[in-house]
């Protein structure tokens, strides 16, 4: 259904690589956008420009006007500046900027300030944003300045609030690659700068341009500038997501909403509406208009409308129906109310005579929806036109009224002499406003006209003949008609809108009703038992929940009695829970079912199906209740996956619950060991390794000091799970923490078997000191625990352009085939625990390896294992200073 | 020479009092930083302080150590880098991390009481391990051969050679040598050191006379 371009497509992923790459090709513009002169773009510009030559790019400028602005120019002072061409025009000498010089020197950027300017009668080109788009074209970076006015499609705008038009305009293509800066300034600051004579004003313009500075315009054309900037923003977003194919995730702000009426036409907008949503992105409501006026669906129409409401619903739709008088203004003011962006109505091909005594629904709502797309989709004629449906009962409201008037009279007749003849009329009134308030429409109209006859007949000259002799009867005559007509009409209408909001508000209720209740369970068996006998009771049908479980089809609760699926049924509910749809009885999918499945859909997925029957084996939904069943769904859908994430939140609860416990024991508890051990190490040392005792005491103190990495490593590895360690960046040099890590492991090397390397000059680069020294002390370790007898351990340290490395190398009997497996938790190098160690150690290497961002690895070297540290091109230090 | 330990830690302060007593030194105890202060006004030569203590931080008690003539020695944890790096900027003469090293701990003692007693000319010339800076001739002699610094690499081991054995802070360095602009600019401070080492260093790639204590500072080998 979606038109939006898929990653399956391959014209698509074309077009989005070859607009990336033309992106990517094409010089980059910066607009300096101001609401008004003097908000300080060109300062701005030469600022951004002396920090962009600071950092090494060829920053020229082509123009920049200072205005005599002291601290202007002084910004221009270091930079390079292009000299003018000078133009003689008309007797004056004018400095125009010099495109061929600037395209000659060709600088990586170049200022251009003012891109409104109107180059010197003879120039290469008449506008100065021609100049811009040139030096663009020929692949050089421009920086230019501009006030909001000067924005084509602003012009009007602006020229509406502050009464000057500007002639000096910029197209708004050539802004929309470019990136927007916004200068801006609070208008009382502005307004003061102005009056300090900060600001420059050109004579010609003088007064006008003041026109500007007027607190509540230069707020308006702040907003402006900053909406214009915003705007741009978001198209280039939307483009970038466009590039990358990325178009599931954003979300623009778009909101639609479609107006459904009955007939196939409905069922038309509505897929309208629904291609449009997709290709927005955009949640969308299906919205029905229960009017009081006679135009309202009946019967089979009702059905329809029905059915195009489950259509809505099942592309996805939220349903909304409200009562009102007038379709158009209601559909206007609901679109308000959701904030919607878009509205879909359908508009049948009708004769102009029927669109001026109805009116048409579409166009009020053009005329009157501000600021709203409207899409009109155009409908055949006949779908719309109200049906009318054979009344049971053709004659009983005509009998009725009579009878209403006929009784009036009669009491008349009895009591005429109380009465005076010009209260007749009045009196006359009374059955004509009974019938419209007990009968329908045709009832009140019948009245009007019954009434009309009888004073006709019983109270004019010559009395009892449908004739009238005085034009004054003639007169009281016509007026008591139309008067009759017009009160039963409106007596009518009244009744029927009461009616409607009783209908909806009866609605509303049992909705709230049911809310209530599903926002008071406990369990998801208690959801389906409520939901299920809740929705039998109010729409008068059976009803069942039912989900997988071991790949079966359960019903997992029923109403008040218990129903067996059949295989058609079982299959209906499981084609259900696989494609999210409607299925069963009354749907396109497995209607020989004898239930309808509705899926209970939340964001966690599908969690299970209702499915309702009606015993009578007739239509399962009534058409009236199509919206009520939509609300019920979700309402009972919401309630388990409410239960769900309330069960996970409390699952997390506990589990963090639980660590933090477990992290807190084990900190306390390596803090309370440390004191002890550090006696321990201490005293051991402080005995002398002499006599027959001698091996006991080495003994104890090397195992104390196991003991004390032991507990090292298991502080490190509690502080790595709990989240809690943040890298101290820092620019080292590498040669440092070797030799730090080197020293560190004096006692364990007696022998000096370590052999470091380093490369001349290598670079610097960005990493923890304290956590590097770590790794290098726990991977020297490790290998000279591995190397045998007194082979050597080798420390290289290399670097080759953007890459450093060091690897620590061993000479013993290599990694096993998994080596990878060896930076888990408690992994050792097969056949070799006697070498002793908590198993943490390289796990926690490769934690502070990867937390400070770069890479290890471990291999196999000719006579060995050998583990490699290297350092991304990001954390590598460029100096600049010696 | 008396040597005042303050540790709340009965155990540290038997074995620190082994250790010393051992190396030829008279200690007193402290248990906390009230004692602490007390028993130092009470004369003392050095202190070996741990930072927990249990009524006030031990950092605390730097200055007021330093203030009255004593040089300290603060016991840290391995990694606790922010926490030396305070104590050095707060006056303390040295670190020793825990679990030590007895050899090391009376090493450190001896050098910190070493620059306390015999401090090196203000100017004039200085002594380190292999050679000796003259600041008027600005001549630097490197196992009698004569190497010649830039400005700021001269400046920088100008500055090391004040104390020679003690380590100084990134920032103290930074600061002094390149300005108070310049305190977080360590890419500066690791060039010049390395270009410094390249001239007097036998082996620069296992720095002997200018070393590193990472996340600290540097400190100048004092002589054997």
């Amino acid at each position: 259904m979606s038109e939006t371009a898929t990653d399956t497509d391959p014209h698509a992923k074309a077009e989005r690589f070859l607009r990336a790459a033309q992106r990517e090709g094409k010089a980059e513009l910066t607009v300096y956008l101001g609401a008004a002169p003097g908000v300080g773009k060109t300062y701005r510009m030469l600022q951004e420009a002396a920090r962009k030559r600071a950092d090494g790019r060829d920053v020229v400028v082509g123009v920049a006007e200072t205005h005599g602005r002291g601290e202007t120019a002084a910004l221009l002072e270091p930079l390079e500046v292009l000299p003018r061409r000078t133009v003689e025009h008309e007797g004056h000498t004018l400095d125009e900027f010099d495109i061929d010089g600037a395209l000659e020197r060709r600088p990586n950027l170049i200022l251009v300030d003012e891109l409104a300017h109107t180059n010197a009668p003879g120039s290469r080109h008449p506008k100065r944003w021609q100049d811009v788009a040139e030096l663009l074209a020929a692949g050089i970076d421009v920086a230019t300045t501009v006030n909001i006015q000067h924005i084509e499609s602003l012009n009007d705008v602006v020229a509406g609030f502050t009464h000057v038009r500007v002639r000096e305009t910029v197209p708004d293509s050539i802004l929309e690659d470019a990136e927007l800066i916004v200068v801006d300034l609070p208008p009382e600051a502005l307004i003061e700068r102005l009056e300090a004579g900060k600001v420059y004003l050109p004579e010609t313009a003088g007064r006008a341009l003041s026109n500007f500075f007027v607190p509540t315009r230069l707020a308006a054309l702040r907003e402006l500038a900053l909406r214009f900037a915003a705007r741009n923003v978001d198209r280039r977003l939307i483009e970038d997501l466009r590039i990358s194919g990325d178009t599931e995730r954003f979300a623009a702000g778009e909101r639609l909403m479609v107006a459904v009426s009955a007939g196939e036409g409905g069922a038309q907008v509505i897929r309208q509406a629904k291609r449009l949503a997709d290709m927005l992105h955009a949640p969308w409501t299906a919205v029905v208009v229960e009017s009081g006026s006679g135009r309202t669906a009946k019967g089979a129409q009702r059905e329809q409308l029905a059915e195009n409401l489950a259509l809505a619903s099942s592309l996805g739709a939220s349903l909304l129906t409200i009562a009102a008088d007038r379709v158009g203004p209601a559909l206007v003011q609901q679109a308000k109310e959701l904030k919607a962006t878009q509205i879909v109505i359908g508009k049948s091909r009708r004769s102009r005579w029927f669109e001026w005594w109805h009116g048409s629904v579409a166009k009020e709502v053009i005329r009157d929806a501000a600021g709203v797309s409207v899409h009109v989709v155009p409908l055949e004629a006949a779908d719309l036109k109200p049906e009318r449906v054979g009344d049971p009962h053709p004659y009983r409201d005509p009998i009725l009224a009579l009878l209403m008037v006929g009784v009036t009279v009669g009491l008349i007749q009895a009591a005429q002499q109380w009465i005076s003849a010009s209260a007749v009329d009045l009196l006359l009134l009374l059955p004509v406003i009974l019938a419209a308030s007990l009968l329908r429409m045709s009832g009140a109209i019948w009245s009007a006209v019954w009434a009309a006859l009888a004073f006709n007949f019983f109270f004019t000259e010559p009395v009892h003949t449908l004739t009238i002799d005085t034009p004054a009867d003639v007169i009281t005559f016509v007026i008591l008609g139309a008067v009759a007509a017009v009160i039963g009409w409106l007596a009518a209408r009244v009744r029927r809108q009461a009616e409607t909001s009783a209908g909806i508000a009866r609605l509303n209720a049992s909705l709230a009703r049911f809310a209530g209740l599903m926002g008071t369970v406990s369990d998801d068996r208690e959801t389906a038992r409520v939901a299920c006998r809740e929705i039998a009771g109010l729409l008068d049908v059976l009803a069942i929940v039912v989900n997988v479980e071991d790949d079966e089809i359960r019903v997992l609760s029923h109403g008040e009695t218990e129903h067996a699926l059949d295989m058609v049924d079982a299959a209906a509910a499981r084609r259900c829970l696989e494609t999210g749809e409607a299925t069963g009885r009354d749907t396109g999918t497995l209607n020989a079912s004898d239930w309808q499945f509705h899926p209970l859909k939340t964001a966690l997925g599908t969690m299970g199906a209702l499915g309702i029957a009606r015993p009578d084996g007739g239509r399962v939904v009534r058409p009236d209740d199509a919206i009520l069943l939509a609300s019920l769904v979700d309402q009972t859908a919401l309630a388990h996956e409410r239960l769900i994430l309330e069960k996970q939140a409390r699952d997390v609860d506990v589990l963090s619950e639980r660590d933090r416990m477990r992290g807190a024991l084990l900190g306390s508890l390596a803090h309370d060991l440390k004191t002890p051990l550090t006696a321990v190490i201490a005293a051991s040392d402080a005995i002398p390794a002499e006599g027959p005792h001698a091996e006991e005491v080495m003994i104890a103190r090397s195992e104390a000091r196991r003991l004390s990495r032991f507990m090292g490593d298991l502080l490190e590895a509690s502080r790595i799970e709990s989240g809690s360690l943040e890298p101290a960046m820092e620019t080292v040099d590498l040669v440092d923490l070797v030799n730090a890590a080197i020293d560190a492991l004096r006692s364990r090397d007696p022998s000096g078997r370590i052999a470091f390397a380093a490369e001349d000059d290598c670079p610097l680069v960005k990493a923890d000191p304290v956590l590097t020294r770590h790794i290098l002390i726990n991977l020297i370790d490790n290998a000279l625990k591995y190397s045998p007898g007194d082979a050597p351990v080798e420390i290289d340290l290399e670097c080759h352009e953007d890459k450093v490395w060091l690897t620590v190398a061993d000479h013993g009997e290599g990694l096993p085939e998994d080596a990878d497996r060896l930076f888990e938790r408690f992994q050792r190098i097969e056949g070799s625990d006697r070498a002793g160690g908590s198993g943490l150690g390289l796990w926690i290497v490769k934690n502070f390896a990867e937390i400070q961002g770069f890479a290890i690895a471990a291999k196999n070297h000719s006579g060995g294992a050998a583990f490699e540290l290297s350092w991304p091109q990001d954390n590598i230090v460029r100096s600049q200073e010696g | 020479m008396k040597i005042l330990v303050v540790d709340d830690e009965l155990a540290i302060r038997r074995l620190l009092k082994g250790a010393l007593e051992r190396g030829g030194y008279e200690t007193i105890e402290a248990q906390d930083a009230r004692e602490a202060l007390h028993r130092s006004k009470a004369g003392c030569d050095l202190c070996l302080l741990d930072l927990g203590l249990p009524d006030r931080d031990g950092l605390e008690l730097i200055p007021l150590l330093t203030q009255n003539g004593v040089p300290t020695i603060v016991l840290t944890a391995r990694d606790a880098t922010s926490e030396k790096v305070a104590a050095l900027d707060l006056g303390a003469d040295d670190f020793v991390t825990k679990p030590f090293d007895s050899e090391e701990l009376l090493a450190r003692i001896r050098g910190a009481l070493r620059r306390c007693g015999a401090s090196q000319s203000a100017s004039g010339k200085r002594h380190f391990s292999d050679g000796t800076i003259d600041e008027l001739t600005r001549d630097v002699v490197i196992r009698g051969s004569n190497v010649s610094l830039t400005p700021k690499e001269f400046d920088l081991l100008w500055k090391l050679s004040e104390h020679p054995g003690r380590a100084l802070t990134h920032r103290v360095l930074l600061g002094t040598v390149w300005g108070e602009a310049h305190l977080d600019d360590l890419d500066y401070l690791r060039v010049a050191v390395r270009s410094l080492r390249k001239k007097i260093e036998e082996n620069p790639s296992t720095p002997k006379v200018v070393v590193n204590e990472p996340g600290v500072g540097y400190r100048l080998t004092a002589r054997a």
